[in-house]
């Protein structure tokens, strides 16, 4: 008998139950991919570096000699429990041309591999190990190469001293210890025989020749003493340090988290809702069925076996549904790392199993409503008359709105509850976008550009071939700095030139060794920059520190430190401490007048150009369009755009929140209509009401539409007033673990977040609203009659 | 007396799985201005299709219906809407009322919504609150619509037919969900609207209603079978026990 009631029921109630399908379907497919990409993205990166082959520590060094010397120093090291040697080209852009003769810009150093000598795995965009390379072909890795939009396919030529070949893109590759956006290198992998080919320029190639180093130990900071004195470090660190380096990436992942854990509430929110909305529709047939004997236990029966029906077909869908959306959400995540989890249809079968039964649950809890309906509801349409609780303040006749406004207000305000519900629903899809567009403002605006311990300049150059040729001692920053102001002067745009400059020096603190990254700059006073504690460095033996470094080495504002300055041994007081995410908050800055020799350079950031006449911005923004036809490259930036270049997640942040964006308009859509059409079918009777006493179609539809643009605009208000705060409690973290230390200033592009997004949410509610209302033209004035 | 409601030929079919129902056939109807017209019949005869028909809440499939000078059938669904509106009053047997707006609200939200009003809120609440006054319910005006009888809902439902001075009142079944005393009640306002010249058009099964009305047409099978004229009342007890006798006699003969 249940079954026959069941099967009328499904036939008679087709509208709801369509409905409450829909939001199982959602619900099963958020649960399943979301808690999927929880796991994926938790233990994503371990999972990489040790997919990836990564060791406990690494060291990158420049120079053949110098690699020897690390070589030797890591084999008498006797914390280094084992280690592996990876042989590296290091190459700047000039020695990489397209076949259309153009350069490439990328950023950063370009390191050039044998594939069959690396010392980790590589992988292939489909996540598979690269093993074999054909000769002729090459694979890139790093974010700046995606950037670069370089693709299979694409031709290059690439020349070591006088020996040249020509190498054809096979796809682009994934690279655990540098593929991260801010690490911001890329490395070239080739077969054998190109690369013993590259080696016939003897000299050439020994120049810019050196190695990385793959260490695995158990103490960390015993090996960091014993490697301090290897020279030519270019970049060296943990693999925490690694893990950190991918904190934007897993920015995007968590941002995705908080979009899957949000769009989950809102189902299950939603979901509980159509259950109650449902039950509380169903009055007569509860009265009857207990009028003619049926007891509590047997009517709950009954909804408990329609809605496990409704939820195992709804999960089923919901499954099948959460496997390509969860593909979805990890790729959105980061196309840097493989991510993925084996165990990812079972998870998602269990997710769905644990919808259903939380949705059972749920069931069980709501018809608890059905003890409380009598057989006297059956005949009372429900009520009871025992409300005591007045439901609107308002009065038609105080109102100064019109009928169909007071109408649409006063249901919101009577329907607390509904209503309630559904602002909660729009606020969280308002938020989500608004924090999103916020933190890409931020971004976008150069905001973080004191993070980077950099000055403003009017322009910021890139030039690769020069830093390489100074870090190779075959240029100086003085004769570099001087041919860029030449060449700014033969343009008619005088202006200064300098370089900020990276050096790995051993330090001695508290009687230990550590080798420390130091960022300088002659031409910059160390008074130019934000402190957070202390005073600037004032004279040359005053340095300033990271919190980080602070913490590492055990001393802060007024201790004594010892820096080995190309052999020569000095102390130094620490006078200030700054907060930064270079070398993601390890590092440290010397008195500008400290003279520090051109070859112990380790990395740059690009040239800074600071025009004389002190121009506006479409002068400078002229001078730079101009400046990269006089360079040839496209790396000759405004300060956003050096900033966007340096932290490299801008680009991928910009996709996330277009696909929130989307998907956030997705479910005020769904909730809109959903809503709306359940409301629609309880208010039949007052709809045919209206129309009788006169309402036009009209009327109706906007009574019904603008109830949700009240919901809405609530929301938005909400979100305005939360959105600052919100961004500071979800985003702040993820800065500070790349290695900023105070609360962020956010850039609000006040037109796009408070108008342009708000706008967009606003039309597709109303639109769906009204979209949906359109269905009232079906109530007639005469259904009055036939409305039970 | 100039007629205000007047049909020719009226026919309403409805198509159910494919079968023609003809559920009104060629009903030629007139009420005339200050009439109060019964309309009785077996359940499933037409009465409630009828009045909807008559009073422009549905269509019908052929034939004319003219209320005051215009032809119904002619007109769109807004210009309908708006008769309606204007022209017409409607009470129903479920007393239907918006559940969010207080009992004074739901009175008074036609005439809001009415273009034809131009007083100001302050003015049309008052002239809700009067009515209420004369219908007796002037002290549930605040209240929720579930906070009183259903003989004080039925009544507000009146007032709300009568806020914009409709020319008619078409009711269905207006006393169907009430005790007898609450019908009584309700019947003796709506004799009192009558009198005061509102013309009134009801469908009922109660033949205690129908005695009180100047006229009662039978329906039976979507089709006038009588009519009966029983002239105004006079409002008497005595009254109207011989008009009820005068009524069973009548339905006697029409099979009821």
């Amino acid at each position: 008998m249940w079954l026959r009631i069941l099967k009328k029921d499904l036939k008679r109630k087709k509208t709801m139950n369509v409905i409450l399908l829909l939001f199982v379907v959602i619900c099963s497919m958020f649960a399943a991919a979301s808690v999927n990409n929880i796991i994926t993205v938790t233990g994503g990166i371990d999972s990489y570096l040790d997919k990836a082959g990564m060791s406990d520590y690494f060291v990158a060094v420049n120079g053949k000699e110098n690699s020897e010397e690390a070589d030797r120093i890591l084999s008498g090291s006797g914390n280094a429990k084992s280690f592996r040697k990876e042989a590296a080209l290091f190459i700047a852009s000039d020695d990489l041309i397209r076949e259309n003769g153009k350069k490439i810009d990328l950023t950063g150093a370009v390191m050039v591999h044998d594939i069959a000598d690396t010392a980790i795995n590589f992988f292939d965009e489909d996540d598979n190990v690269l093993k074999d390379i054909k000769k002729g072909k090459m694979y890139i890795t790093g974010s700046s190469a995606r950037a670069a939009k370089i693709k299979a396919g694409d031709k290059f030529t690439l020349s070591v001293g006088n020996t040249s070949i020509e190498l054809e893109v096979e796809g682009l590759g994934k690279d655990a210890l540098l593929g991260s956006p801010m690490a911001g290198n890329s490395r070239i992998l080739l077969s054998s025989e190109d690369f013993d080919k590259l080696k016939s320029d003897e000299n050439s190639f020994n120049e810019k020749t050196g190695a990385i180093f793959y260490v695995d130990t158990d103490d960390t900071e015993g090996l960091e003493s014993d490697i301090s004195s290897i020279p030519g470090v270019l970049i060296k660190g943990g693999r925490g340090l690694i893990k950190t380096s991918y904190i934007m990436s897993m920015m995007i992942a968590v941002i995705v988290l908080v979009v899957s854990v949000g769009l989950l509430l809102v189902s299950f929110v939603v979901l509980r809702f159509t259950i109650k909305f449902t039950i509380s529709e169903e009055f007569r047939e509860i009265g009857v069925m207990k009028a003619i004997g049926l007891r509590n236990s047997s009517i709950r029966m009954l909804y408990l076996v329609k809605y496990l029906g409704i939820s195992l077909v709804g999960a089923a869908i919901g499954f099948a549904g959460s496997i390509p959306f969860g593909r979805i959400l990890v790729k959105s995540a980061s196309g840097d790392i493989v991510l993925g989890n084996d165990g990812t249809v079972l998870i998602s079968i269990l997710c769905c199993i644990g919808v259903v039964l939380v949705i059972m649950l749920f069931c069980w809890g709501s018809t608890r409503k059905v003890k409380k309906l009598s057989p006297i509801d059956a005949v009372r349409n429900g009520q009871t008359g025992e409300r005591f609780s007045r439901r609107g303040s308002f009065s038609l006749g105080k109102s100064r709105l019109g009928s169909t406004g007071f109408l649409a207000v006063n249901d919101v305000v009577s329907e607390k509850k509904q209503y309630g519900i559904i602002t909660a629903i729009f606020t969280l899809c308002t938020l989500i976008v608004m924090v999103l567009g916020v933190t890409v403002n931020t971004l976008d605006g150069g905001g973080f550009r004191y993070l980077l311990s950099v000055t403003e300049s009017d322009a910021y150059y890139t030039d690769l071939v020069s830093v390489m040729d100074i870090m190779g001692g075959r240029e100086t920053i003085k004769n570099a700095t001087e041919k860029i102001e030449k060449t700014l002067e033969e343009n008619n745009m005088h202006g200064n030139a300098f370089i900020e400059c990276w050096y790995v020096l051993p330090i001695r603190a508290n009687g230990k060794s550590y080798q420390i990254s130091f960022i300088h700059c002659s031409e910059t006073k160390a008074s130019d920059y934000e402190y957070m504690e202390g005073s600037a460095p004032a004279k040359a033996d005053e340095i300033a520190v990271t919190p980080q470094i602070s913490e590492k080495i055990g001393a802060g504002i007024g201790d004594h430190i010892m820096i080995d300055i190309d052999g020569k041994e000095s102390e130094y007081i620490i006078t200030a401490i700054f907060e930064s995410f270079d070398n993601l908050g390890e590092i440290a800055r010397l008195h500008e007048s400290v003279e520090l020799p051109d070859h112990l350079v380790t990395n740059t950031f690009p040239f800074q150009i600071d025009f004389d006449d002190d121009p506006d911005k479409k002068v400078t923004e002229e001078r730079i369009e101009k400046l990269r036809t006089v360079f040839g490259t496209d790396k000759v930036m405004d300060t956003p755009a050096f900033v966007d270049d340096c932290m490299g997640v801008a680009d991928i942040l910009r996709p996330v929140r277009n696909f929130t964006f989307a998907l956030a308009l997705i479910v005020v859509v769904l909730i809109a209509v959903l809503m709306e059409r359940s409301f629609i079918s309880k208010e039949k009777s007052e709809i045919a009401l209206m129309k009788a006493v006169g309402f036009k179609n009209k009327s109706v539809m906007l009574h019904h539409t603008i109830r949700f643009a009240i919901a809405m605009l609530a929301a938005i208000i909400i979100a305005c007033v939360a959105v600052v705060p919100l961004t500071g409690l979800v985003i702040d973290p993820v800065f500070r673990i790349a290695g900023a230390r105070g609360s962020i200033d956010y850039e609000i592009n006040a037109a796009e977040v408070f108008g342009l997004y708000p706008a967009i949410i606003l039309a597709v509610t109303i639109l769906s609203a009204a979209f949906t209302a359109l269905c009232t033209k079906m109530i007639k004035a005469s259904d009055t009659a036939s409305i039970e | 007396m100039s007629a205000v409601l007047q049909t020719k030929g009226l026919c309403k079919t409805y198509i159910v799985n494919k079968r023609q129902n003809n559920v009104l056939k060629n009903i030629d109807l007139t009420i005339d201005e200050g009439e109060m017209v019964a309309v009785m019949g077996p359940s499933g005869s037409g009465k409630s299709t009828l009045l909807y028909c008559v009073s422009g809440m549905d269509r019908v499939t052929s034939g004319e219906v003219v209320f005051d000078g215009k032809e119904t059938s002619s007109l769109s669904e807004n210009e309908l809407a708006q008769m309606r509106l204007d022209e017409m009053g409607f009470i129903f047997q479920q007393m239907y009322m918006m559940k969010n707006l207080s009992v004074l609200d739901n009175i008074i939200l036609p005439a809001v919504k009415s273009k034809k009003n131009h007083e100001s809120r302050k003015e049309t609440e008052e002239r809700g609150r009067k009515l209420m006054h004369r219908l007796g319910i002037d002290d549930v005006g605040r209240n929720d619509i579930n906070e009183v009888s259903g003989g004080q809902l039925q009544r507000a439902c009146i007032c709300r037919s009568m806020i914009n001075s409709p020319k008619m009142i078409f009711a269905d079944e207006p006393t169907g969900a009430l005790n007898r005393s609450s019908s009584d009640e309700v019947m003796n306002e709506l004799i009192s609207l009558n009198r005061d010249g509102t013309t009134i058009m009801c469908v009922t099964h109660d033949m205690k209603v129908a005695a009180r009305c100047s006229r009662v047409i039978y329906i039976v099978d979507g089709g006038i079978k009588g009519e009966n004229k029983l002239g105004s009342f006079d409002g008497t007890e005595a009254e109207l026990r011989k008009r009820e006798r005068n009524m069973s006699n009548w339905l006697m003969e029409m099979g009821w």
